[in-house]
């Protein structure tokens, strides 16, 4: 029986667990219905693909990189590198190297691997607390060293995957240039809009004063 | 005692079954060909409200994974069509309807309308609505038209098909060119130890298993029995290829217990 199976399904359960802790993960997941991450993390013998819908499914992929690649959709996101190449992801400045250097590959579509990362970090969640009240003995202790210790681990490498995608967009230009460049004005925008109200609102505030 | 245990080792009469057309196997019985589905309903019929128990419970929660690595190798993306034949209570049809989202669809298709409505309901209540089919059907004359779907999967149901390459002419003439088939099924154990065993659990165990829980230690006999006429790994590969499937092949499961058969239409 495939090993790999049981690594999915528990993954896949672990994952659904952790987000159904935070209500507000429903309305994240709804952003993300019908998109695909899948990541390549050698020396993993296959890839993993989390589907996203009202809940997280969790596929392996027994297809290589390059005809997963061939077969992305419009809301797929694909990326290829090694575990040890992971923490090395965290430094804008290794990127455009890694990726020149082929230790990193990313294709299709990258908001997908920002909104994931979103879902994940913005998780509002007292997981050590929440399995406390319901459990007191020294089992209980462990289970939940060993959920936090899985749920950093997703954390951990969908950081990454996020850092990925924001370095991309500062350092790598030529990947998906238009989507990016798009991604980063709407950021603008909205940063601009913010200030523009800000400082509407100080308008509004002296002119009652000197009323 | 060893002649207790001679009488109760299971031989299947396969000699006899290839000696008369119009007859087949219904378990170890030989039974009028036109009789075997109405037989095969009375069994799903019986078993239909604890089939999902009696799985979990059978299985000690393995047929999960069968079906998970089933799932893995479909290959199914956004917007395909899937076709799960003889798809019983939806565990397949549960999870392909997240998968091909609401741009696809998925059509799950059984003999047995006692089998559809407890998998219909089982899906409803877990919100699953919108992208999915339910048809009553015969797998060996699908109601569909020619170059349909992208995806057909037959997960523990292609045994109890009276004609089994009929079932598979008939998948083969709904896919799609470039769709695939995958076939779950029980199959033959690798290794002899092993098949002495799983022999032992079904023909003793798992009988008894169905009169404790389910009160119907019949069709718990005909499971054992069905598993044990249904064609081997390579018997089964052939017949995928008469019926025109090309590159196929097999994965053995849980000791070839179980087998994953897979080809395409090109
Ligand atoms: C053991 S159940 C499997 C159900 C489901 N696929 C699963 O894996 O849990 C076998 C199913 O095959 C169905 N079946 C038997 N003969 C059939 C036929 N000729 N055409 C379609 N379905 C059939 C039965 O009604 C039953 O629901």
């Amino acid at each position: 029986m495939p090993a790999s199976a049981l690594f999915a399904a528990t993954l896949e359960q672990s994952i659904n667990k952790v987000l159904a802790l935070d209500s507000e993960s429903e309305s994240r997941l709804a952003e993300l219905n019908g998109s695909r991450l899948i990541a390549f993390l050698s020396p993993m013998p296959f890839g993993i693909t989390l589907v996203f819908s009202d809940r997280v499914d969790v596929l392996i992929e027994h297809d290589d990189f390059e005809s997963v690649k061939a077969q992305l959709g419009p809301k797929d996101c694909c990326i290829k590198t090694s575990l040890d190449t992971l923490p090395e992801l965290r430094e804008t400045s290794q990127l455009t190297r890694l990726i020149q250097q082929k230790a990193l590959y990313l294709e299709g579509e990258l908001g997908v691997a920002q909104q994931v990362s979103g879902v994940f970090q913005n998780l509002d969640i007292d997981v050590e607390e929440l399995l406390a009240v319901r459990t007191s003995d020294v089992f209980a202790h462990q289970s939940v060293e060993s959920i936090k210790a899985l749920h950093q681990k997703v954390m951990s490498m969908l950081t990454d995957a996020r850092s990925v995608v924001g370095n991309a967009m500062v350092e790598e230009k030529k990947i998906a240039a238009h989507k990016l460049a798009v991604m980063h004005f709407s950021d603008e925008v909205s940063a601009l809009r913010d200030s523009t109200e800000r400082l509407d609102a100080r308008l509004r505030d002296l002119e009652e004063r000197f009323k | 005692m060893s002649d207790n245990q001679a009488s109760s080792t299971p031989v299947e009469p396969s000699s006899v079954e290839s000696s008369n057309e119009q007859t087949t196997h219904f378990g170890f019985k030989q039974v009028e060909k036109e009789q075997k589905a109405s037989l095969v309903a009375n069994v799903f019929d019986s078993v239909a409200a604890k089939y999902d128990v009696m799985n979990d419970l059978m299985s000690m929660g393995v047929h999960r994974l069968w079906k998970r690595f089933t799932i893995d190798c479909s290959g199914v993306r956004a917007g395909n069509k899937v076709l799960d034949i003889a798809g019983g209570t939806g565990d397949l049809t549960a999870k392909f309807s997240r998968l091909v989202g609401p741009t696809g669809r998925v059509t799950l298709a059984d003999i047995n309308l006692s089998m559809l409505q407890v998998g219909r309901d089982k899906l409803r209540d877990r919100g699953l609505v919108g992208n999915i089919d339910y048809v009553q059907a015969d797998a060996e004359a699908l109601p569909f038209p020619d170059n349909h779907f992208d995806v057909v999967t037959m997960a523990f149901g292609l045994r109890n098909v009276t004609e089994k390459q009929n079932a598979l002419n008939s998948i083969f003439r709904v896919l799609k060119p470039g769709g695939r088939l995958l076939v779950l099924e029980f199959s033959k154990p690798t290794s002899e130890q092993l098949s002495k065993l799983y022999d032992m659990y079904s023909f003793h165990l798992l009988p008894k298993m169905g009169q404790l829980v389910a009160n119907d230690a019949e069709s718990y006999q005909y499971l054992a029995e069905s598993i044990r006429m249904h064609p081997d790994q390579e018997t089964l590969k052939g017949m995928f290829e008469e019926a025109g499937f090309e590159q196929c092949d097999y994965q053995n499961l849980t000791g070839g217990i179980v087998a994953l058969h897979r080809g395409y239409k090109f």
